[in-house]
């Protein structure tokens, strides 16, 4: 609750025209929208959303970069701790085209096993999402691609044969299911959602790096050795515990350390 | 019964998008639904060190767009924006004198003389681009708060329809999928060795394929090239 509390103090603190505007409406003030800080909260946050659609179970999964054999790893599921041979049947195999879409496409996927069951019912009014072969025969479920911040792609599933769910309940979950995506990314790096210590003046390095300068250029800058900046640069990269420094650079945007 | 009932509810009604006009007409809808006066839409793009926007569609009349300008309509868009799934919120100008580092007090003035008093800034993933909606009206309350979300998932799923025709309007993703595929490789920290291993062609492939990437984002090395594929949302 206090957890809560704090977030939304601190919304309204940064932004000099929200005030009369952070208390409208009901849509923040459900159980998960309290900021996720480990998986497991995830998990309850993900399970909330699957009770409201009436799905019998959940996965979340990232989608990996490649865009030729996009990949999906599960992240967790209503399994968790374990994983659900579902899971792993949607990520494994031959089912690329799903992980393609959460890549290309926002629109929700979904599918039923054809029977009129209430999934299948309920699915012919969602007239946004697109119909897709069922990635694992026999079931029926709703697949929402999500997107954070930093480029991450993910898809979020939901399965069951009496899913129950409106177009306009359709936005909310989904919208619902990109906060979810949003805090589990933040939850990744480092695994506390702590950053690595990087001092000010590796940090500056790294950010010229990423505005292509070499380390020569960025010793004359910094008023520093060359053999300095180099050092900087490879403290930075350890920290991040990344293999070199595009590597680094590409970590340290994408988890929002530089701009 | 149920598909009936969701056919008289127009805001359910999905809709197929392929030509510009489309976009327009979907646009135009959807701020007279939600109450708005006004819509942009926008591509955030990093040039010379700093973010502009590409304006891809939008009724703001010219005049309005040149004198607020594009970085300035860049930071609206962007600093406040409500992204999927957060609580949205508006930008009050008239109320907002002072925004630090984005709005001062007479860029308030300004857009409020212009008739954008109100601006709600969404953001909007069409895949893995992020594109930017600015939905705003003459006059506060006027827009329907409860129907921004709603409108923001419908843009979502609108936009993730032309990519292409976005992709090309935006001209913020100049690579061929070769070509960032290389470069994402890189950005995972991969020697050009393992990304010939991984995608089966010769290193010298993959060099020229990363080199030409660095042209095309007029980046002077690999890092930059990384760092400015990764701001502009390109892997």
């Amino acid at each position: 609750m206090t957890d809560a509390a704090e977030v939304r103090d601190d919304e309204i603190a940064q932004s000099p025209f929200g005030e009369r505007r952070t208390l409208f409406g009901d849509f923040p003030l459900r159980p998960e929208t309290q900021r996720t800080v480990t998986i497991p909260d995830a998990v309850r946050r993900c399970r909330w959303m699957a009770v409201d659609v009436n799905a019998s179970a959940f996965a979340l999964f990232f989608a990996g970069p490649s865009t030729e054999r996009p990949r999906l790893v599960p992240c967790f599921d209503s399994s968790y701790p374990g994983v659900a041979e579902t899971t792993r049947r949607i990520a494994g195999g031959d089912r690329s085209a799903i992980a393609r879409h959460s890549r290309t496409s926002s629109v929700p996927c979904l599918w039923d096993d054809g029977e009129d069951s209430i999934s299948a019912v309920s699915f012919r009014t969602l007239g946004w999402a697109a119909k897709i072969e069922p990635p694992v025969g026999g079931t029926s479920g709703l697949a929402f691609p999500v997107h954070a911040d930093r480029g991450q792609c993910g898809l979020i599933v939901f399965l069951g044969a009496e899913i129950a769910l409106t177009p306009e309940g359709m936005f909310d979950i989904h919208a619902r299911c990109f906060s979810l995506f949003d805090a589990v990314v933040r939850i990744r790096p480092g695994e506390g959602g702590k950053y690595p210590s990087i001092s000010k003046r590796e940090l500056e390095c790294l950010k010229l790096t990423a505005n292509g300068y070499t380390s020569d250029e960025i010793a004359r800058l910094l008023k520093l050795s060359v053999h300095t900046a180099n050092q900087y640069l490879t403290n930075t990269v350890q920290k991040l515990d990344a293999v070199n420094r595009m590597h680094a650079v590409a970590k340290a945007l994408r988890m929002g350390l530089i701009e | 019964m149920n598909s009936l009932a969701a056919l008289s509810d127009s805001s359910s009604l999905s809709v197929r998008l392929a030509t510009r006009g489309d976009l327009t007409a979907f646009l135009m809808d959807l701020t007279a639904e939600i109450g708005a006066d006004a819509y942009m839409l926008v591509a955030i793009v990093h040039e010379e060190d700093r973010n502009t926007a590409r304006i891809l569609a939008s009724n703001w009349i010219h005049d309005a767009i040149e004198l607020v300008g594009r970085p300035l309509i860049a930071s609206l868009a962007q600093t406040p924006a409500t992204a999927p799934g957060a609580r949205p919120r508006s930008l009050l100008a008239s109320q907002a004198p002072e925004l630090p580092g984005v709005l001062n007090g007479e860029e308030a003035a300004l857009l409020d003389v212009l008739g954008h008093r109100e601006i709600c800034p969404l953001s909007v993933q069409a895949g893995r681009n992020r594109y930017f909606v600015l939905f705003s009206a003459e006059r506060i309350d006027k827009i329907d708060q409860g129907a921004l979300i709603g409108a923001q998932m419908r843009c979502c799923y609108a936009l993730s329809q032309i990519p292409e025709m976005l992709r090309q309007a935006a001209a913020q993703d100049p690579l061929s999928d070769r070509e960032r595929e290389c470069l994402a490789w890189v950005s995972e920290g991969k020697t050009t060795d393992e990304v010939a291993l991984i995608l089966g062609v010769s290193a010298n492939t993959v060099n020229s394929y990363v080199t030409h990437a660095i042209q095309k984002l007029s980046a002077s090395n690999r890092a930059m090239a990384i760092a400015t594929a990764i701001r502009n949302g390109i892997i």
